[in-house]
């Protein structure tokens, strides 16, 4: 049974959570405040931290931004509905996903099992891939999930690891934003979601341009993205 | 002398005072002064010029070129100079005061009983340069200043002669009248442009600390207008608050309804399935009207922190008729975009985007099924510099005085809240709003068979 955190401070809503989520078969553990959240999250191993960002002493921002300099552990956050900046901040600071808050449970179960099956296709090794993924000046290093841009280290949540992963596998050539969507965040394209823009929007600011100066990962109008493959550099 | 009636009473009645005491004084101080020159023995230098020039011309035997010499003295001089013969009639014909008819005689008399030349006499030239005869043709005249006959309405009909003091009280005057008029009018004009920012819906303006030291009518009412703002910004401030607290507080037990919705559905129990979908809807809805409702709220209140970036329009708007077309498909109906530029615009994508989707899918909603909502962007051939975006539907339209108060919360055409045409008429609201913080305008237009609404956005120079 995966180990998941939930961290609402309505208590309440996190009895009720706690005994939905156990039925879809989740071991649920709560905290009501930002500062028990930080610690439990660092302590515990969790599989998947569900954040709300309402929460006294410290925030879900705060937390997750705290966390993040020590866990990669993936963060779904709960962000109030109609308020879409925090969905975006939310996403800037490294939240792996992030649901509008009240949210129908399904959903949210849903999102939960996206994010986890990511997590587990991470762990588990895939053999039939080659460890090392060297595009121009990157390289992915698969087991350690690591991304080196000229050899340092580049700290990425686990869902930019498998943006870049996707496009970098795919690199020169255009991946749609509904296989980029599939592939990468193990769940399907949603209308006006502009999540996925975030996370390569992300991916860009971290890694900058390549050394030509030319834009690393391209939008395709109306198609998708695509990672500039180097002919002469690589 | 603080107050507003004062001033403008004391400094009107001051700047008139002024002038026409000016004028008359100057104008009798002028007549004072050649009344004390006629009395005193002492000759006035011009006389003696006078009498010069027309000895000159008499030289020249030709009585005309005298006569129009004495026309034009007459014209410059306030003093009227008379040329008399011996009986005292005057070259031109003028009456003649009878005092000046005696000095002739007198002058004649003494002239007779002395010895002398006809022409010229030594003692005359000497003592009396003034009373020297010009003679002319064999007749002999004298020139005499009238100086009694000298009239108020002589001077003022030679301007030439109190010009200057004229010109200058009236610089002056027009000096303080000009200062007087700019001191009333200044603080008024920035009371007004301070009242059409207020209308606008800046309720930040204050006028108070643009008015200095001043301390009459107009600070008081600039103090009220500021009183005013005051309240105005306080009490709207309060009811955005309280939309938004309420709207926050809302959010809680549909949470909770939610959740427990979810485990009423876990229970499985077949037979309310119907049941549980319909409340499942019904808070969908709920939720959805929360969610416009803080946006909206958001919006309007926390404006600071809205981050501002360079943004393809071109490309967003691509996005969202692309996804608006995905939705508008499963309803029969069709998205496209008949026009585009290619437009970076300064702004947030966040907050362009969701204005853009409010009012392309509001159009969606309102089209005619088997048509399509036209998507447009182009620059705007009356403003250069700016883009507008003109998405149009084929549906009913809206009736014309309904065009400005659309843009308005919860405000919809039709008169029952009809489920069909769903939404919460925040959309436009937001939209509006939205378009407002990137420095544009959003307004609606009636077509034959529909509705267009004209987004208009001041572009990005390429050099910012």
């Amino acid at each position: 049974m995966p180990r998941i955190l939930l961290a609402d401070d309505d208590v309440e809503l996190a009895d009720m959570l706690v005994e939905y989520l156990s039925q879809e078969g989740f071991e649920v553990d709560t905290a009501h405040d930002g500062k028990t959240t930080l610690q439990k999250a660092l302590d515990g191993h969790y599989e998947l931290i569900i954040l709300d960002v309402m929460m006294p002493e410290l925030n879900g921002f705060d937390v997750l931004r705290q966390l993040r300099t020590q866990s990669q552990v993936p963060v779904l956050m709960l962000t109030a509905r109609g308020e879409d900046v925090d969905n975006i901040v939310g996403l800037e600071i490294g939240a792996d996903d992030y649901l509008a808050k009240p949210c129908n449970p399904r959903v949210l179960v849903a999102h939960m099992r996206a994010i986890l099956r990511r997590s587990e296709q991470a762990t588990a090794n895939t053999p039939a891939k080659a460890d090392s993924l060297t595009i121009g000046d990157i390289e992915l290093q698969r087991s350690a999930r690591r991304v080196l841009l000229n050899h340092k280290a580049v700290t990425v949540t686990s869902t930019e690891y498998r943006v870049l992963e996707v496009l970098l596998e795919e690199a020169g050539h255009v991946v749609s934003k509904q296989e980029l969507s599939a592939r990468a965040l193990g769940r399907e394209l949603n209308l006006y979601d502009r999540s996925l823009d975030m996370h390569v929007s992300n991916m860009r600011k971290k890694l900058g341009p390549l050394a030509d100066g030319e834009e690393r990962i391209k939008t395709i109008r109306g198609v998708g993205y695509q990672y500039s493959y180097q002919h002469s550099g690589a | 002398m603080k107050s507003l009636f004062w001033k403008i009473f004391v400094s009107f009645w001051l700047a008139l005072a002024l002038f026409a005491g000016l004028t008359l004084w100057m104008t009798s101080y002028y007549l004072e002064n050649i009344r004390r020159e006629a009395s005193s023995d002492q000759p006035r230098n011009n006389i003696i010029e006078y009498v010069r020039q027309a000895r000159a011309l008499a030289q020249d035997s030709d009585i005309n070129k005298l006569q129009d010499w004495l026309r034009q003295l007459d014209k410059r001089e306030a003093i009227p100079y008379l040329l008399l013969d011996k009986k005292g009639v005057d070259l031109l014909k003028r009456s003649v005061p009878l005092y000046l008819q005696r000095r002739v005689s007198r002058l004649e008399y003494r002239y007779l009983y002395s010895e002398h030349e006809e022409d010229d006499d030594s003692e005359h030239r000497n003592r009396r340069p003034h009373h020297r005869p010009i003679i002319i043709n064999g007749k002999r005249y004298r020139l005499m200043p009238d100086f009694r006959s000298i009239t108020l309405n002589r001077i003022l009909d030679r301007p030439r002669i109190i010009a200057t003091p004229i010109l200058l009280a009236a610089l002056i005057s027009g000096i303080i009248c000009l200062l007087l008029a700019r001191y009333l009018t200044a603080p008024i004009g920035r009371l007004r442009q301070a009242t059409q920012k207020l209308a606008q819906g800046d309720l930040t303006q204050r006028v108070s600390p643009s008015m200095g030291k001043r301390k009459d009518e107009i600070v008081e009412l600039a103090n009220d207008f500021d009183y005013m703002a005051e309240q105005l910004q306080a009490l709207i401030g309060s009811h955005k608050q309280l939309l938004r607290d309420a709207s926050h507080e809302l959010r809680s037990p549909l949470a909770r309804l939610q959740v427990a919705l979810g485990l009423a559905r876990q229970r499985g129990d077949d037979s309310k399935t119907q049941e549980l979908d319909r409340i499942e809807r019904e808070a969908e809805r709920l939720n959805e009207l929360i969610g416009q409702l803080l946006t909206l709220a958001r919006l309007e209140t926390n404006t600071t922190e809205i981050e501002y970036n360079a943004i393809d329009l071109t490309a967003l708007l691509e996005q969202i008729v692309e996804d608006a077309a995905f939705e508008a498909h499963a309803s029969n109906r069709q998205v496209n975009i008949i026009q585009s530029v290619p437009v970076t615009i300064k702004g947030n994508s966040v907050l362009l985007s969701s204005a853009l989707e409010n009012v392309v899918r509001n159009a969606i909603r309102y089209t005619a099924e088997e048509t399509a909502v036209e998507v447009s962007m182009s620059e705007d051939a009356e403003k250069p510099g700016w883009i507008v975006i003109k998405v149009r539907d084929h549906g009913p339209g809206i009736p014309e005085q309904m065009l400005e108060s659309i843009f308005e919360p919860f405000v919809r055409v039709g008169l029952a809240r009809d489920r069909q045409s769903g939404g919460y008429g925040l959309g436009l609201a937001i939209a509006k709003r939205a378009v407002h913080l990137h420095g544009g305008q959003m307004t609606a237009v009636n077509e034959d068979d529909g509705l267009s609404i004209l987004i208009y956005l001041p572009e990005l120079k390429s050099s910012e």
